[in-house]
């Protein structure tokens, strides 16, 4: 069984209320889903926070996941993400955790053989590179550090307007590239 | 599927990029109302955002592993389970610490099948009572195992009379003893709770007493009582 099928079987585990396998799924997965919170709010004790809020809802949300949707970690991680952002805008919890949540269900590619996933990400690799480094750049931070597109204009001087153009710009042409 | 998409434009409204932007998290107010709204009502467009999530995710490599301090998983556990989850061996440390090794060992007998599958339900009430004698010649421990309703009983000291028998009894408040068995030769014996006391383990007194061979012909106990003690959960 591979890391991601052993992830994969401890979810299904949790849906059905099995505290011992949500143990094992956060001694497994904590490290990662820390270092993604972390990634966006920069503060470790917010970061634990946020962490501990993201496994209250893996923990009640578990049931959702529908296995070969996407991959575990990448369920897990968009959990993780979601929820440091919120945090970092303040959003109040009632405004979109729940909205958030209710798109974790969406179905779309099914990786399931790891060859499948690792040709893509390799070619999203590939496509990131040919983009224009600030179109890149500019998604890789929104992805990874949660930068809104006021944080993103003031990060690269630039207008709002200006910012969002050239990241759907880049998103577009990213998927031009991926589909090529 | 068809992609509309495909023949790109400048910056059209493209649903491609709209859900790019949603995966990413950058809508806030309004647009995010109404992506949100397009993300339930279209599947086409959900199956574009869940695309992005995958294809965005391999920036996750680069996300740098971090240990929690441990204070944070048993805060969420506390959170999620409630504070009585306490492992049931931790709840019985004190305990053992009261009544000896023998003791514990007899719980663990109670409470953990052999081989041990699982870890007993660390939420369930533990039920346990040391019943001995006045001169310590007999001594049981009793442990209640919530996951097959049964009373488990381990003799450490002393055995029957000759020619007599030891009967366990069950007496709830405000009640007549009720049977629980007769105490077999062997030291260690589970036995299911009797009807008359089910749901009434809480507040139970388990009691041992003389009797003849078979136990008692009354269905109360005839002869002495040698020892009793209460169930305490604990």
């Amino acid at each position: 069984m591979t890391d991601l099928e052993r992830i994969e079987a401890m979810i299904s585990r949790v849906a059905l209320g099995d505290r011992a396998a949500f143990s094992d799924l956060y001694d497994a997965t904590s490290a990662k889903l820390l270092g993604v919170c972390l990634r966006v709010l920069k503060d470790r004790s917010l970061a634990e926070d946020a962490m501990q809020d993201a496994y209250v809802k893996i923990w009640s949300h578990a049931g959702r996941y529908t296995s070969g949707v996407a991959s575990p970690m990448t369920w897990l991680i968009t959990i993780a993400r979601n929820t440091a952002i919120d945090r970092a805008r303040m959003r109040k919890p009632a405004d979109n955790l729940a909205d958030h949540d209710a798109t974790l269900t969406a179905t779309g590619p099914t990786p399931e053989q790891s060859t499948v996933a690792a040709s893509l990400a390799r070619r999203v690799t590939q496509c990131l590179a040919e983009l224009q480094t600030d179109r890149a750049a500019a998604i890789r931070l929104a992805y990874l550090e949660g930068l809104s597109y006021a944080d993103l204009a003031e990060r690269f001087e630039v207008p709002l307007n200006t910012i969002r153009t050239w990241l759907r710009r880049g998103l577009m042409t990213l998927r031009a590239c991926v589909e090529r | 599927m068809s992609d509309p998409f495909t023949d790109i434009p400048d910056d059209g409204g493209s649903d491609v990029a709209l859900a790019g932007e949603l995966a990413l998290g950058l809508l806030e107010g309004e647009a995010l109302d109404e992506a949100l709204e397009l993300f339930n009502a279209d599947p086409i467009f959900a199956a574009l955002v869940a695309e992005w999530r995958l294809q965005l995710s391999v920036y996750d490599e680069e996300v740098v592993e971090a240990r929690a301090r441990p204070a944070v998983k048993a805060a969420l556990e506390a959170r999620l389970f409630g504070d009585e989850r306490v492992p049931v061996w931790r709840r019985l440390w004190p305990w053992q610490l009261a009544t000896g090794a023998a003791a514990l060992a007899a719980v663990w007998f109670a409470l953990a099948p052999v081989p041990p599958v699982t870890e007993p339900d660390a939420a369930a009430p533990v039920y346990v009572a040391e019943l001995s004698a006045q001169d310590d010649s007999l001594r049981l421990v009793a442990a209640y195992d919530p996951a097959e309703d049964a009373i488990v009983i381990r003799r450490t000291e002393g055995q029957a009379q000759a020619g007599r028998a030891l009967q366990l009894w069950g007496i709830a408040p405000d009640s007549l003893p009720v049977s629980i068995g007769v105490l077999p030769d062997d030291p260690d014996a589970r036995f299911a709770v009797p009807a008359d006391l089910a749901d009434r383990v809480a507040g139970l007194t388990l009691a041992v007493s003389d009797e003849p061979p078979g136990g008692s012909p009354t269905g109360q106990p005839t002869g002495a009582v040698l020892a009793a003690a209460p169930l305490e959960g604990i």
